[in-house]
Formats: structure tokens, sequence, C-alpha cells
């Protein structure tokens, strides 16, 4: 039953180090595990669906219920400057990007806490639970498009091919997510305050970014100091390339980007090298 | 060639005692004090040969748990190398990672990915994991219509299929009935002669003598010993005098009017023991310290089966009045036939004043092997009496009357 020795893999533990080694080593061991990637992320849209009376509509109802509530907010009671078709498509297009966002991150900051018995017991790349949040996240995400095209349609608001530039944004939206999920959970695994403060954190961080008010608004001495928080550049840029005919406005995603390649690797180290002892204190 | 080599590895833990609990504050005021730490492991430099089977035994906190986190690559050691050649299955808790809302075969998928399968490879195996299981009719239940047995077969069945090179066993024999019992036995033995290697950590002494081919002993987070099993199990038997000695000199509340100094199962000839013959005598000692006098003493002698739980526990206050004067003394407790089944088990003992537990010491370990053979739960001391065919009918009706009413 064993198969030949020569094809066994020799793995070696060591102390932890904080060496960009670990990133290497880290991804190598996360390929091995993709199955089990796959396996869990599936059982995360399972799990969530099976339980609940609403099942799948729970992934259209988040933006759904904030568009109507931020459109007689904002278009009814105050009238908020806006652009490329009505206030509903407007902040529909924005609430997609954010609301994946912000339900990846919530829900993957806790998956290291939540699954302590997991983690005290079986040995699997730790990043796979925060990754399979973040990628179920995902999934609601592609539901709930399924409305925005409806919505767009009976606006008559007309797509060109520059929406497809969608793709690349929501890239760059998955990789921030995925930076902020390996942080924060890991943070949480020794601070559990990271789970009180989430609520709080991610409503002020939805204020500095363009999902309710446009970019246009923002004052030009703040831009750059805005454009680094990556999330304004794929909220303006999803919304510009959808409903504006596809044009980017590459001044405010670039600094974003800049930020994510930076601290993807480096929330990735830090992660790798929490885990090391991470059994010993959750 | 070894598939599995410890250098001279340590393991430190920090005792922060409310970690899970602790927030950013807290955390913040004692930073840059130095809190303290302890060495749940020192210095263990080990390896294990391909086809080996390897039982490490040890008392409670001599790092057993510790070491077994470490080869499964739960927590990282602190100092030292692990080195690993193979594929590892760790059965330390059987069905962990299970869905309750999940049916069997999706907790096959659930389980068997966390525990390293491919799918293709759960795809090949699952009618055969569902078989062992015995649950081939349940695989579209959810798990949590399913009995505990059904559980925990179900987990083991799961880890059982693992294509690994080595294999690493905790109490998991101890699960399920006996009937299920003797087939992971027959498993493990199987995939032994298959040439997986095998480390098998656990209290109970009959299995590593039985499944074991070499024995470690790891005593305070060091490897004091090392041989074939049965010499290491002598050690080990050594150790449970000697071990309560040093906890001792560790006692930080020494206000205790009194405290067990020792407990020893005690064999025929009056050697420690570690093993028991159900239906034989047993014999034990707690040897015990009074610093005050104690007026209403009781000590008590408490038998645990694998999961804690209480199979029995005896007190001295029915039988026999104690006055413990101030000084050393000893206590025996011995049954003429012990009616435990064969099994691994824990002893413990405590002393009392007035119903208020003083001094509790931490459990003994043995294991019970079959002497007179048990049909059911448990051995009953007793004796047959052929009695003639006449005699027996002729038992008056009016004497039966008479029994009833004392």
């Amino acid at each position: 039953m064993n198969g030949s020795n020569q094809l066994r893999r020799t793995k070696v533990i060591r102390p932890a180090t904080f060496s960009p080694l670990t990133i290497v080593r880290g991804a190598r061991d996360l390929i091995h595990y993709r199955d089990l990637l796959l396996t869990l992320t599936i059982h995360r849209i399972n799990v969530r669906y099976k339980q609940s009376a609403l099942g799948i509509a729970w992934a259209v109802l988040q933006p759904l219920l904030l568009m109507i509530v931020y459109t007689i907010i904002f278009s009814v009671v105050v009238k908020m400057p806006h652009e490329g078709g009505p206030y509903a498509v407007f902040v529909y297009a924005a609430l997609l990007p954010w609301t994946f966002f912000s339900t990846a991150v919530t829900t993957s900051a806790s998956s290291l806490v939540a699954h302590n018995n997991l983690i005290t017991k079986v040995y699997f790349p730790r990043e796979i639970l925060p990754l399979t949040y973040v990628l179920a996240a995902f999934f609601d995400f592609l539901i709930a498009s399924v409305i925005l095209m409806a919505l767009l349609g009976s606006y008559h608001v007309s797509l060109t091919a520059g929406a497809l530039l969608v793709c690349p944004i929501m890239l760059v939206a998955v990789l921030f997510s995925l930076a902020m999920a390996l942080l924060l959970s890991a943070f949480q695994v020794r601070f559990r305050d990271i789970g009180i403060a989430m609520g709080l954190l991610l409503q002020l961080w939805m204020y500095a970014t363009p999902v309710v008010y446009p970019y246009s608004i923002v004052p030009d001495r703040f831009v750059f100091w805005y454009s680094l928080n990556p999330m304004a550049g794929v909220v303006e840029n999803f919304r510009r390339v959808i409903l504006q005919h596809g044009t980017m406005n590459m001044a405010v995603l670039l600094p974003g980007v800049i930020v994510c390649m930076l601290l993807l690797p480096l929330a990735y180290l830090y992660f790798k090298t929490s885990e090391a002892t991470m059994a010993d204190v959750i | 060639m070894y598939d599995l080599e410890f250098h001279s590895v340590s393991k430190r833990y920090r005792l922060a005692g409310r970690s899970s609990n602790r927030g950013l504050l807290d955390k913040l005021r004692w930073f840059g004090r130095r809190s303290g730490s302890f060495w749940a492991l020192r210095d263990v430099s080990f390896g294990v040969r391909s086809g080996e089977a390897l039982g490490i035994i040890g008392h409670n906190g001599a790092g057993k748990s510790t070491l077994l986190k470490l080869i499964s690559n739960i927590t990282s050691p602190t100092e030292g190398e692990i080195r690993i050649r193979g594929r590892i299955a760790a059965l330390l808790e059987v069905g962990s990672g299970f869905h309750p809302e999940l049916t069997g075969r999706e907790n096959v998928y659930l389980s068997g990915s966390i525990l390293g399968m491919r799918r293709a490879e759960i795809n090949n195996k699952l009618d055969s994991i569902l078989e062992f299981a015995g649950v081939l009719n349940f695989a579209d239940v959810p798990v949590k219509r399913y009995s505990s047995g059904m559980y925990v077969r179900l987990g083991f069945a799961i880890a059982a299929h693992l294509d690994a090179d080595i294999l690493l066993l905790d109490e998991v024999l101890a699960v399920g009935d006996a009937k299920f019992q003797e087939r992971c036995q027959e498993r493990i033995l199987e995939l032994k002669a298959n040439g997986t290697t095998i480390v098998f950590i656990s209290h109970d002494l009959a299995s590593v003598r039985r499944l074991c081919d070499r024995g470690l002993l790891l005593n305070h987070g060091r490897l004091i010993a090392e041989g074939t099993p049965s010499e290491v199990i002598s050690e080990y038997a050594l150790l449970g005098r000697e071990r309560n000695r040093v906890e001792e000199s560790e006692l930080v509340n020494a206000r205790k009017p009194a405290r067990v100094t020792a407990f020893t199962f005690l064999d025929e000839s009056g050697r420690p023991t570690t093993e028991l013959q159900t239906g034989f005598p047993a014999c034990a000692i707690v040897e015990y310290e009074v610093m005050h006098p104690v007026q209403h003493a009781a000590i008590s002698v408490l038998f645990y089966a694998s999961g804690d739980w209480t199979v029995a526990s005896h007190f001295t206050t029915i039988d026999l009045p104690l006055h413990l004067p101030a000084g050393t003394g000893a206590i025996e407790f011995s049954t003429d036939e012990l009616t435990l089944p064969p099994g691994a088990y824990a002893a413990g003992c405590s002393i009392e004043d007035d119903r208020q537990q003083i001094d509790f010491v931490s459990k003994t370990y043995f294991t019970v092997v079959a002497g007179k053979p048990v049909r059911g739960r448990f051995h009953s001391p007793h004796t047959w009496r052929e009695l003639r065919y006449t005699e027996a009918v002729s038992h008056e009706p009016s004497r039966t009357e008479g029994d009833e009413k004392p």
C-alpha cells in the first residue's frame, strides 16, 4: 500500500522563521492541498444556504436591501449627486464589489477562531480557512451580479465590451480581500478585539470608499490619501466600466494596486510565521 | 532508513494562562515584561525506522501530547528539527472536522480532505469507508442523526483508509464497542504487516506491548528510557513512585494538612505494577503525609475508564473511621476479585477531612488484562453451588413470603 519509496516527500519541520522562503514553502504546500481548498469552499457555500430558509436568496438580499435603503436616503430624502444613470443603479454597482469585500473580510477574520477545534487537532495549511471564506464571498458576488444585469436592463442602461474590465478590477478586490483576511484572521487568534471591532471598522471603511457618493466630489487635496485605499479604486472603477462605457480612472486605482501588491506578501508572511504557534494560543 | 527523526527537539510554552481571552490592552500592558514559560519537551532525539511500530508512554504532563502535536505539525518546535519521510496520518481525534448538518457521504469528503486525501482518492474509497464504518445504509443521512457509535466508527474508518506511510495513533483504540475495537486492531495490524510505520502514544500499556516493537518513556519533557516495550513498561511502573516525590517538592499549596505522596499497585510479590487481571486479587497502597492531625479523615480510591468517567469509587468512611496523626502513613486497598473488565484505566486517590477534599493525586494509569473471562460489562465475584433436584423443589411457599417482609 505504500507507494514506491522514491515518491515519498520528506518534510522538515523547524522553528518558524520570518523569511521570504516561508512564502515559497507555504505556497507549495498550499498547491499540495488544493483539493481541500475546493472541498471546503463548496462546503462553506453548501452549509450557508442549507441551514437558512431563504437559501441562496441571501446573497442577493443583502446588497438589494442596502440599495433600497440608500436610494431612499440619498435620492429621496437627500439629493446626492450621482453619474451614469439612476441612483439605484449607481449605488448597486458600487455595493456589489463592496459587499463582496465586506463579507469576505468579516467572515474570514473569525475563520481561525471559529475552527479552533480543527486547528488544535489536524494539520493543513491554515490559510485555507480564511481563503475559503473569500472564495465563498466571491460566489455570492457572482449571484448578486445577476441582479445588476436585471437592474441595468430595467433602467435601459446598455453594457459595452469595456465592461469586461471588471475582471482585472475584481482581481484587485480579491487580492486585497485575501491580504486583509490573512492579516485579520491571524491577528484575531491573539487578540479577540478584532471580532468586536470588525463591524465598526467596515462601516467607517465604507464611508472612505465611494459607495454612496461619487468619487468626483472628493476634494483634490485628499485624492492621494483617499486612493491609497485599494477599495476606493476598485469601487470607483467597477462603477465606471459598467455605467460609463468602459473608461477607467487609473489615478485612483494605481496607488491602491501598489498598496495591495506590497501588503499581500507581507500579510502571508505574517500569517505563516504566526501559524507555527497558532495551536498553542488559540 | 528512518521515517521519522527528532533531532534535539525542544518545545517551550508560554504560561500565559488566560491567553485565549486576553485582549489587546492586556497584551500591551504586559508587553516587555517576560512572562513565565516552561519546556514541555527538552532536547528529545529519536528515530523510527521504516516499518517499525514505536510506542511512547509516560505520565500526564510528560510531554506526550506535545510530541504528538509536533509530529502531526499542529505546532512547531522551539528548537531542533523534525524530519518526516512520507505521508503521515494522525488518528488523534476521530471525527474532527465533521459537520452535523452534512450527510455521512459529504462528511467523508470533508473530513477526508482535511486529513489530506485527494478528491479522486475519496471517490475510490467512499464505499469501502462507509462499509467499514457500517453506515452504508445511512450514507445520505445528516450525521447529527447518527448514534455516537456510528459517528466514531465513521471517523475512524476515514482515517484508517488514508494511504499513509506513517500512522500516528492516540487513544483511538479505546473507542466504540468491543467488536469495533477488534476490527480497529485488526486494521492496524494489517497496516503494520503492509509496512506502515506506526507511532503509538497511549496509556494502554497492554496495547503498547501487543502492538509495538520498541518503546520510549517520557518524563517531564525528557526521554528517559528506550528499549523493548516490556523494558520501558517496567521502567514506567517504577516511575510512579518517583514521580510523586518530584511533584511534592513543586507543590505550591504547602498549607494542606495532609497529602498523598504515592499511589502504587502491587503485584502478588509486592512489586509495583501497572497491570492487573480481571477476577484476580488486586492491591494498591496509598502513602500519605500528615502535617496537621486530621480528625475525620476519609481516603478514597477511584477508577476511571477512558473518557474520564468514574467507574468506581471506594471510600474508607464506610468501613474504617480514620484519625490521622501527624507524620507519614500508608493504607492498603485490596480486593479479592477485581471486577473491572480488560481495558485501559486510570486511578486516582484523595484525602478528605469532614467531606472536604484536602488532596487529590493526578491519575495513575494501569491496564487490566483478561484473567477470568468477562461476559457482559464487568466481572462479578461469584460462586456456584450445585443443588440437588429434590432440594430445589422442596421450597415451601410460606418461606418465600417470609423473605419478602424482612
